[in-house]
Formats: structure tokens, sequence, C-alpha cells
């Protein structure tokens, strides 16, 4: 039911315009050890294939670590850079990194924008559509990355996004991986969250992931809605990297600049082959 | 089922192979000049893929140095033409000095240097560097003296970057250049100047003309300061079709007007200036307005926008006073015609703007 889930997604996907979806932090390694250099780069791209989206400081409105203590990256980088940050890991334990973005903007013909909608699972903004105009949308990104386990209480307490995934449980370990979406603090109901899986490049090094850039795209193999608490669980048992991701749109709060605002949240993370079928 | 179940790696593995090779999702480009005085050295990159789009070259090719190097006469040019850096509203001319490959990110970069003409100029950036895609970015750098003065990115919605820094930037450089965008957007935009000529056909004394052109200036320098400063901001897909409509209404009022009727001019140069104003706001905005003197730069492009309309009613004006004196029948046909061309025009502009929604 999952490969048929995932081949008509990914056939859908396909159909669709050639325009960067998904948007998520890469780590050079999901398992480094105390005191290596773990670097980030942003990716923005479909089915968990995607090109480098590089560094931009006046884009940029928050981007923290959550490790033995918090720490600000906004300024690591310079403008332009593929490499959004390099830190060296302080402890073993788990390590969050929760970025958002200010807004850009795009319009898409009305087709195309409602296609979009439709895919995206955008039911609220489809039905309110009624002129038929051109899909005027500025939208925000607010993706987070887990690297490493343990001290789970790092990546299941929020780290203040606008839209954010908020893991109920250490998503390294947990094949079936509960999570409760926050819209500006608020649990958000109703919103599609989905699931893709990659094979990680190997187990050594870190648990490096292949380069988003050179993989193939692929369907997600997970979806659930979240309940009336914002909650929805995802089973997430296979070994590999992953991407939840969830997109929230409304009205505008500025309507010269676009009709919908959007803001796209999702959390990174990776599970050992190991620890594939341990549960909860 | 178990047939689809087998089926389906295939059906997968198919349609990927149906996706581009060189995909470009993430369009973008860099741009980073090192002033040092009077002189400037900069670096210009762009991806393959936007290059060969301009030269018709070969995308994947321009990843080979040999290629590249055999090629240069046909990628230099398309970095030149757009790479649009102005010293004192001048186009910088530029001299390339090398091409490279920046083999793991898909880009060619250009190197190049210049010159302004005094050290210390203020210098404007415009991009991005192909603005005909709506999602290309350009990540601007600039270096003043060694040190990193200016991190910006050009995008759709920010199409110009002031270099020199904000501090440095004198209240007559900013009176200047927003009184030039203010003029610029008069006369550059057919709209505004058949509006202003349509309140003048029917004639009057200079009296009447004044209070016509007073109604208009106050109503649009209203919802102008407004709109900039974040009070009121209807969308453009509202403004701009309402724009066409009001030229469309001036006309078909002067068609209807009769010498015993009620000269109400003033009263629509009024309502419909409101409308004009959230239209030069929106101008304004795309223009980038300096964070530290938006009250400044407000003022002086409403005073050029004044200044495109009254040498419009300066030319026209005495024109028309000139036929009437003539003939007062040529005067009626003179605005007559005038009128029917203006109903054509706005009513062209309005469904154009209506099927472009």
């Amino acid at each position: 039911m999952n490969r048929l889930l995932a081949t008509a997604t990914l056939l859908a996907v396909l159909a669709t315009p050639a325009r960067a979806h998904e948007f998520w932090l890469s780590p050079s390694g999901y398992r480094p050890a105390a005191g290596d250099v773990v670097s980030v780069s942003m990716f923005a791209g479909t089915g968990f294939r995607g090109e480098v989206k590089p560094y931009a400081v006046p884009r940029t409105v928050r981007f923290v670590l959550r490790g033995a203590r918090v720490s600000d990256l906004r300024g690591l980088a310079a403008n332009g850079d593929p490499v959004a940050a390099r830190f060296r890991v302080a402890d073993g334990s788990g390590q969050l990194l929760a970025y958002e973005s200010n807004f850009a903007s795009i319009e898409l013909p009305a087709p195309e924008f409602d296609r979009y909608l439709k895919l995206e699972g955008l039911d609220g903004p489809l039905a309110a559509r009624k002129d038929g105009g051109p899909g005027r949308e500025r939208y925000a990104r607010c993706p987070k990355a887990w690297i490493g386990a343990g001290h789970a209480e790092r990546v299941t307490q929020p780290a203040g996004l606008t839209l954010e995934i908020v893991p109920l449980a250490d998503p390294s370990t947990s094949s079936r991986l509960p999570v409760r979406v926050l819209l500006r603090g608020q649990p958000l109901g109703g919103v599609l969250v989905r699931a893709w899986n990659r094979p990680l490049a190997g187990a050594g090094a870190g648990a490096a992931p292949v380069d988003p850039a050179a993989r193939d795209s692929v369907g997600p193999v997970a979806e659930k809605r979240t309940n009336a608490r914002g909650e929805a669980a995802l089973d997430v048992g296979r070994a590999g990297e992953w991407l939840v991701s969830a997109i929230y749109m409304e009205p505008s709060a500025d309507t010269q600049a676009a009709d919908w605002q959007s803001f796209w949240a999702s959390v990174t993370f990776a599970r050992d082959a190991r620890r594939e079928n341990r549960a909860p | 089922m178990r047939r689809i179940g087998r089926a389906l790696p295939a059906l997968i593995a198919l349609a990927l192979g149906a996706t581009p090779a060189v995909a470009h999702d993430v369009p973008y480009s860099y741009l980073d000049l090192r002033l040092s005085g009077a002189a400037v050295e900069g670096r210009v990159a762009a991806h393959v893929v936007d290059l060969a789009h301009e030269s018709g070259l070969v995308a994947d090719s321009l990843r080979h140095p040999a290629y590249l190097s055999r090629e240069r006469a046909r990628v230099v040019p398309v970095f030149l033409e757009r790479l649009d850096v102005r010293d004192r509203g001048k186009r910088l001319t530029v001299e390339p000095t090398r091409l490279d490959i920046v083999l793991d990110r898909g880009l060619v970069a250009m190197t190049f240097t210049s010159r302004l003409e005094q050290a210390g100029d203020r210098l404007e950036v415009r991009g991005p560097l192909f603005p005909y895609d709506p999602q290309h970015e350009t990540y601007l750098n600039v270096f003043d003296g060694g040190k990193l003065r200016v991190q910006d990115l050009l995008t759709r919605d920010h199409r110009m970057a002031a270099i020199g820094g904000e501090a440095r930037l004198s209240v007559a450089s900013v009176v200047r250049e927003f009184l030039i965008q203010g003029v610029r957007h008069i006369f550059l935009g057919p709209d505004h100047i058949l509006f202003v000529i349509g309140l003048l056909l029917l004639g009057g004394s200079l009296g009447r003309l004044l209070k016509i052109i007073t109604a208009f200036t106050a109503a649009h320098s209203l919802t102008l300061a407004a709109a900039t400063l974040g009070f009121v901001q209807p969308s453009p897909r509202l403004i701009e079709p309402l724009i066409a409509l009001s030229i469309v209404f001036i006309g078909v009022e002067n068609l209807r007007h009769r010498s015993e009727s009620p000269d109400r001019r003033a009263l629509l140069a009024f309502c419909f200036g409101l409308v004009h104003g959230f239209g030069f706001a929106s101008v304004l905005r795309e223009t980038g307005l300096p964070a530290n003197a938006i009250g400044w730069s407000l003022f002086s492009f409403n005073l050029g926008v004044e200044l495109g309309q009254a040498s419009i009613v300066l030319a026209v004006a005495p024109l028309l006073a000139w036929v009437r004196s003539g003939s007062e029948r040529a005067a009626w046909r003179v605005a007559f015609a005038g009128s029917w061309l203006i109903v054509g025009a706005g009513g062209y502009w309005f469904a154009e703007r209506l099927l472009a929604r």
C-alpha cells in the first residue's frame, strides 16, 4: 500500500512544474562523535532530491543549535555560502538545528497554483480561491534537523519557529514517530504531514547522507493529517535518512505583496539499521 | 495484484528516468564587488543552465574548460549585458579579466575590473541577474577597503541595492535619486499621462485647472504616504485595473459633458487620485526605500511625480488654450477625439490587466 502511495505521489510530483518544494537541512553526518565538526547545508527540491540553497544573510530570521547549550548560528556563514553553518559537537548526544527564513514571493498561473494546492493537500486555500486569478504567494521556510541521539528533550521541546514539527519522542529511536505541529506555538489540526526516506551513504563516516543533488526523487512513504491536538503518528521504522514535512497556508497579512502566505516546516533525522525494529 | 507489485519498481524507474538530467530548480547567481578607492574588482558567477539559455550554448559543455575557452566570445557578452552596476546613474563599463568554472557548483564566473568616477561614489546594483526568471536570486557581497560592507539578495521583490552604506547617503543624493524616479515613473507610465491629459481636455481657466491638478495631487500624495508607511496596502491586482478604469471614466465624463452641466473634474481627480497614489506606492516599494531616509525618499518621489505632472500640464494646457482661442469648434473636436482615444486606451488596459489576473 505504501508502495502504491509512493508511486502515485511520485508520478504526481513529476507531473508538476519543476520548481522546488520541500526545504530541509542536511548535515554532513547524522552521527557525529563529541568533538567532530559538522557542516550543514540547506536544500530545496522535490521527492527528497534537491539542490543546495546557499545561505542568505538577509533572509535569515533565526538559526540556532540546541545542544549542551543553545548557540546562535547566524553570521557563521557568508552571504551565498553553500554551507550554512559549521560547528563542533560538544557532546555525543542529540543536537537540534532550527532555521527560519523571512518571506520570498512567487506568482503562479491559476491552474498551476491550484494543482500545487491540491498536490500539497492545502484544501482550505483551494476551496477559498474563488476568483480564479494567479496564485500570488509569499512563503517562509522553517526547517529543523536532529543530529545524533539521546537527550530527547532537546528535540521534543519547541524551538519557537512560526510553523514547527515537534517530534514527541527521539526520532532516531522511535519506529512509530508521534509529532505535534505548532503554528505560532499553538497546535495545528488538519495539516498534512508527509515523510520521505532515503538510504544513508553508509553507517561509517558519521552516517552521512547521500548528496541530495546526486540522488533520485522518491515519493513519500507515510502521510497523515494531524488531529485536533495537532498530532499525528508516522511509521518511520526503516533505516536511513528521513524528511518529515508539513505546509500551512493562510491569507497574506500583506496583500500588496501576496494574496497567500505559507510556512514550510520540516525535520530531518536518521535511523540506524540496528534500531530498525526497536519499539518506541 | 502481485503483478502490479512487481511492475511498480519499473514504473518508478521509468518515471525517474523522465526527470531532466540537468535540473536547476534553485536558480541563483553571485556578484562580489571589491572597492578600493575608485578601483573596482568584481566577480560575477552564473549557473551553466542560465548561461546556456542566454547564449544558445550547451549547458553541460560549459563545465569543460576547453569548450568554455572556445566559446568565451559568446559567454562574456551575457555577463556584460546582465551586469548592471551604476555610478552616478551611469552604467559602469567593466573590463573582463578571466573566466573560471566552479566545477562542483555548476557555475561559470567572470572576474572583471572597473573604475568609479570618484572614490566614495554611491553605487547602485540592479538585479537579479536574470530577472525574467521570477525565482532567480543574486547574492550580492560588497567589500569596501577590504571590509565586508553589504550582504544583500536581489530578487523579484528587491531589485536594487545601494552601495556605500545608507549612513553615507546624503539627503541630497536621496532627494536626487527619488526625484528622478518620480519624474521617470510619470513619463514611463502612459496611463498616468493620459489621465492627466483627460482632465485637461475640456480646458478652463488657469484657476480651474490648478484646482483640478491640486485635487489629484493632494489625493495621490495621501494614499502614496499611507501605503508606503504601511497603514493600508491594497493589492495591485485591485489597484491596476482600477487605474485603467479611472482613465475610461474620465474619457466618458468628457464625452458626456455639456456646457450647462457642472464641472466635476476636481471631485473626480480627487477620488481617482486616491487610487493612483496606491499605484505610485507599488513603484516606490519596488525601487527599494533606504530605511533611514524614508521621509526624504517619499517626499522627493512625490515631488518628482508633481514635476512630471506639471510639465505635462505646461505642455498640454497652453496648446489646448491656443486651439480654443482659434476656434471653439476645433477645440471641441480635439476634446472629442482625445476623449475617445483615452476611453479606448483605458479600456484596453483594463481588459489587459483583468486578463492578466
